[in-house]
């Protein structure tokens, strides 16, 4: 279960040393140039309380900004270098060891509503042993037939354990330990963060503790245009909406700092690449044009969903993919599978997340982009397109999987009668046997601004159009396929008083409709319920951020709300900043969620997988898998429920102080 | 009879065309250079008088009620010194001249007017125009000149009761005249111009690191009748941001100056109604800034600028001198019912056409906030504004008397065209210095 000693205290050694190093050098540097312009940044605390769970986050941030003005040399009529650097300590990992570290998860059961065949009644089986004694284990391809040695009950949750019940679905067992205590269903190179690098989350193999470090430098034309270029490790940000990524998407993005609760500069991956923009200004007919290329030459990076078992997680995706990873690498329990009822176990290599495929830098795997972003008149417009990998994994079904239906014979040869292709491993048709990959994805979009002047409002329109994407489709027998998407938001923002509670300051008032529409959509009947794309085909997210001023904006409450229209899930976050001091300051937050919470969906159980041993008698023809809709909360409940539905009971109080200098 | 009718149908037509009240040549030389024949009492105005709460009864006649109140109950006193003149550039005096009479009032907008002053003719209370035609000298004075940089600049947050300091923000300012350009080529216009702006102003905060790479763009039409372009860029979004016109009147970061307090009044003369109140002699803070016995050593510049010093209650009042002035005082009344401000009470300054002092009130009709800007004759300034004839503004406070709290400001203003260009006044630009 533990990884190899050397490994971890190599690593650990490594880590130590570049801890040390950053803080040597981010304390000489403080100190040989705080005195200098452009040195600036913060230290903070920022401490969450989960309802029922306690402490979900204790991070301190140090952050130092450094900028400087090279001034103008040779062709370059300015050069000016910037660079942050972040380290992180989130000391719940230690405080709350039981809950989130390496003491936290325990022996689980799994659920098993019973009958067919068997007749058993409904029961909580721990997980590992009930299924061995309806399968017997001296058949070394059948089920039930895994290392309890390698994979024990203990460090387990049930996924999906804080929002819901199995409730007769889908109950699947997820390791929660750091990787380097629990290896188990940690993902080689993307989900097998080690306790360190949980705690110290800038401390990893990408260097992120160095945020950002990039040249910004200008040739001047002769005729008043300029080339701009760029270079380095940086966030580029596209498009006129908050909260939303329908054309911010060229840097992923890290979703395990708070979920989707961050400022996005903060949560922003940064990543190597150069820019280069021909600056023209006014022309006869535009106020304002600019072309710009981006290429993103860094190696390829996902967006971080959050470990299984760390407590900010977008739609528990971690989870999922440990707990998947884990039966397959291990084999395991899984509850109500067989005839979607049976607590079932599983050989290694039969269901689950194989791995993750992640592309190698190479020069087609790096990314482009170009934008003509301008001013015409009072509208403010751009046009996008990019070239890019989707940040957010697709599981690709149809690889090789074992079919561990069959019999050998005491000479260890298949029996008489059993299926030929019993203890191959071979393409099986919707099996949730699956590969993580990131496709390539094409988008051309566009925004646009507008102020209207009898409304004094400020309009904002942005539209993305991609091709590429993939979706889980559970009536695809790969359980995945592609679909073109829409997506677009139309915001809304305007200054109005409300003098009865503050005579001398407007409030801000934003509204924003995000919507998204999968033009390959599918979702057909089948005997139990729907199959196809958990994703819905057309949803829509609203929010509205009201925001007012008090003590000379010392003083300044807010309240943001979401509403996810299909989920049927709202999220509030009223808070409050303090700006006691031009130094220091005191944010205190409210996050509750309301609503549905988690939603079922098809699930591929009893879909006749292996047949004709596992055909159901909704299965026609006993020899052709078949999914029949049977559904449950997992694993695609999450894709119905989106990130506030799957976060419902992850109410928080938070506070934040904030030192800047 | 025929010559009567005709008379009367021009003077008719001079009438709803605004220029009713024709200047003559003198006119230019009355309003751009009024200090000739100045006439200032000599023992009254002795350079070097210190008015205070003492004496401040003498001066009562020569100050704005606000600045007498304030001064009475003991919270100011300064210098007096000799009224001199601030020439305007001779390029913008020569445009005037050529051009006077030219310029009318259309409906919302000038017609005709080219460059220089457009009205130089006194004003008369029985001109109901004559406001408005004094804030069209606003729009069009040269405000930093063609073209001008404030930086650093430096903005404190004080309580007024206490002296406490609150807040303390650095700015870098920018503004460029886009049409009737007199001192800086290009001259007339800056060409493209697609939307016909007039005037763009750039601000960019540099300090505090709450509010750091946080910009503001204000492009300003030619077309009063337009309301302005307003880009934000704040540095946590890195994003440009367009700006609805409702956020010119708000506090700007927390200041006690609205975007629209900006410069003295700082939107479209069409956002207003001018009243033309009465000419006087009054006491403004236009002074030689090289020649102020105090000023602060608080910050430090490689050029060995000294900022203006700031005393009084609170320390809300600059340390600089007074001179007897030829000003205009208006009363301007916002169009907008939801304004927060009901009037205001402007001191312009005659030669200059700024909006030296200015009185509001709430809603309510109570004293709510004053606004103070220094000048100093750009000969007694930073070596690169010798000549120039432009006013440097040099020292601000907007002082909120029902909150008793001020803002103020310490400029380090200059008129250098190699550091303005028209690129610096795009949403573009904003991107660019934002991270």
């Amino acid at each position: 279960m533990q990884r190899p000693q050397r490994k971890t205290a190599v690593g650990s050694k490594v880590k130590t040393l570049f801890l040390t190093g950053f803080l040597a050098i981010i304390v000489t540097s403080f100190a040989a140039t705080a005195a200098l312009a452009g040195v600036s940044g913060f230290i903070e605390n920022d401490t969450h309380y989960r309802d029922e769970r306690g402490l979900s986050k204790v991070r301190n941030t140090f952050q130092l900004e450094y900028s400087k003005d090279l001034g103008a040399k040779g062709i370059f009529s300015e050069i000016n270098f910037n660079t942050t650097l972040r380290a992180t300590y989130d000391a719940v990992y230690d405080l709350r060891d039981k809950e989130w570290g390496d003491k936290a998860g325990g022996p689980i059961t799994m659920e098993q509503i019973g009958g067919p065949p068997t007749g058993a009644p409904a029961a909580q089986v721990p997980f590992g042993s009930a299924a061995a004694d309806i399968f017997p284990p001296q058949y070394p391809f059948f089920p039930g037939s895994f290392d309890r040695t390698k994979n024990p009950n203990e460090g387990l949750e049930n996924l999906g354990q804080a929002l819901h019940r199995p409730n007769g679905g889908f109950d699947l067992a997820v390791p929660v330990r750091p990787c380097d205590e629990d290896s188990r269903g940690c993902i080689d190179d993307y989900m097998d963060a080690d306790l360190n690098e949980l705690r110290y989350p800038e401390f990893n193999d990408r260097q992120d503790w160095l945020r950002e470090f990039y040249v910004d430098a200008t040739i001047p034309l002769d005729d008043g245009k300029e080339i701009g270029i760029k270079l380095g490790r940086q966030q580029i940000v596209w498009g006129r909406t908050d909260l939303f990524r329908v054309l911010d998407v060229i840097n992923p993005v890290d979703y395990s700092r708070n979920n989707i609760y961050d400022e996005l500069e903060d949560i922003r991956i940064p990543m190597w690449i150069i820019e280069t923009e021909l600056r023209t200004g006014a022309g006869e007919i535009f106020d304002d044009l600019n072309y710009s290329i981006i290429w993103n030459f860094d190696k390829f990076r996902p967006s971080n969903l959050g470990q299984g078992g760390t407590p900010n997680q977008i739609i528990g995706a971690g989870s999922f993919f440990r707990g998947m990873n884990n039966v397959w690498e291990n084999g395991g329990t899984v509850g109500n599978f067989a005839f979607g009822n049976l607590a079932t176990n599983f050989a290694p290599h039969t269901i689950g997340i194989r791995e993750a495929d992640m592309p190698e830098w190479s020069l087609a795997n790096t990314q482009i982009g170009a934008k003509v972003e301008g001013v015409y008149s009072d509208l403010g417009f751009s046009l996008n397109v990019l070239h890019f990998r989707q940040q957010l994994p697709t599981l690709r079904g149809g690889i090789p999987a074992l079919n561990p239906f069959g019999f050998l014979t005491t000479a260890g040869q298949v029996a008489e009668g059993m299926p030929d292709d019993f203890g191959v491993e071979a393409p099986r048709a919707y099996l949730p046997a699956f590969d993580i990959v990131f496709p390539r994805v094409n988008l051309i979009g566009g925004s646009l601004d507008y102020y209207e002047q009898n409304t004094d409002s400020v309009f904002r329109f942005e539209l993305a159009y991609t091709t590429g994407e993939e979706f889980a489709n559970t009536a695809d027998p790969k359980l995945y396929s592609e679909s073109d998407v829409v997506r677009w938001v139309l915001g809304w923002d305007r200054n109005t008083f409300v003098r009865s509670l503050n005579a001398k300051k407007a409030f801000l008032t934003s509204v924003q409709i995000f919507g998204q529409h999968l033009l390959d959509h599918e979702l057909y009947n089948a005997p139990l319920g729907k199959v196809g794309m958990p994703d819905w085909e057309d949803n829509y997210i609203g929010t509205l951020l009201v925001k007012g001023w008090w003590m000379r904006d010392r003083l300044s409450p807010q309240i943001l709300v979401a509403h996810d229209y299909e989920a049927k899930a709202t999220t509030f976050e009223p808070s409050i900043n303090f700006l006691v001091t031009d130094n220091l300051s005191i944010t205190a937050r409210w996050n509750v969620k309301t609503g549905t919470g988690a939603r079922k969906f098809n699930d591929v159980r009893a879909a006749n997988q292996f047949p004709p041993f596992t055909a159901t008698p909704a299965h026609a023809d006993p020899m052709v898998p078949m999914p029949i809709g049977m559904n449950g909360f997992e694993p695609l409940g999450r894709f119905r429920s989106g990130p506030i539905g799957m976060a419902q009971n992850e109410d928080e109080v938070s506070l934040q102080i904030r030192y800047s200098f | 009879m025929n010559k009567k009718v005709c008379a009367l149908f021009v003077a008719g037509l001079m009438a709803l065309t605004g220029v009713a009240y024709a200047a003559t040549a003198a006119d230019v030389d009355t309003s751009l250079l009024p200090y000739k024949n100045f006439k200032v009492d000599p023992v009254k105005f002795k350079p070097g008088t210190v008015v205070n709460q003492a004496n401040v009864e003498t001066y009562k006649d020569s100050l704005d009620v606000a600045m007498y109140q304030f001064i009475k109950d003991g919270w100011y006193e300064f210098t007096i010194e000799k009224t001199t003149s601030f020439d305007p550039p001779a390029p913008y005096i020569e445009a005037t001249r050529k051009n006077f009479n030219t310029t009318k009032l259309g409906e919302g907008n000038l017609v005709d007017f080219v460059a220089g002053r457009p009205f130089v003719a006194e004003p008369n209370t029985n001109d109901p125009k004559a406001g408005e035609k004094l804030a069209w000298n606003n729009k069009y004075a040269l405000i930093a000149g063609d073209g001008g940089t404030i930086y650093p600049f430096y903005w404190k947050y004080r309580d007024m009761k206490s002296g406490k300091l609150e807040r303390q923000i650095k700015l870098r300012v920018y503004s460029l005249n886009f049409k009737h350009r007199t001192t800086e080529e290009p001259i007339p216009e800056i060409t493209p111009n697609p939307s016909n702006i007039f005037r763009g102003l750039y601000i960019g905060v540099e300090e505090p690191f709450d509010v750091k790479n946080t910009q503001l763009l204000i492009q300003r039409h030619e077309d009063d009748l337009k309301r302005d372009n307003a880009w934000l860029y704040l540095g946590f979004q890195r994003r440009v941001r367009r700006l609805s016109s409702g956020q010119t009147t708000d506090a700007f970061l927390g200041s006690d100056l609205m975007i629209e307090d900006f410069e003295g009044y700082n939107n479209r003369v069409a956002d207003n109604t001018w009243k033309y109140i009465s000419t006087e002699k009054l006491l403004l803070p236009f002074y030689n800034h090289n020649e102020l016995k105090e000023l602060s050593d608080e910050f430090e510049e490689p050029d060995g600028y000294r900022y203006v010093a700031f005393g009084g209650q609170g320390n809300c009042f600059p340390k600089v001198t007074w001179q007897l002035r030829k000003v205009y005082v208006i009363e301007a009344t916002p169009v907008n019912p939801n304004h927060p401000i009901s009037k205001r009470i402007m001191y312009m300054d005659a030669q200059t056409g700024f909006f030296s002092r200015t009185v509001s009130f709430d809603r309510a009709g109570k004293l709510w906030k004053t606004w103070l800007i220094g000048e100093s004759h750009p000969d007694y300034h930073l070596a690169v504004n010798k000549g120039s004839g432009i006013a440097q503004w040099d020292s601000f406070t907007m002082i909120d008397t029902q909150a008793m709290h001020c803002t103020t400001g310490q400029f380090h203003a200059y008129n250098d065209p190699k550091e303005v260009s028209p690129s610096m006044f795009t949403p573009q630009y904003l991107r660019k210095k934002g991270k």
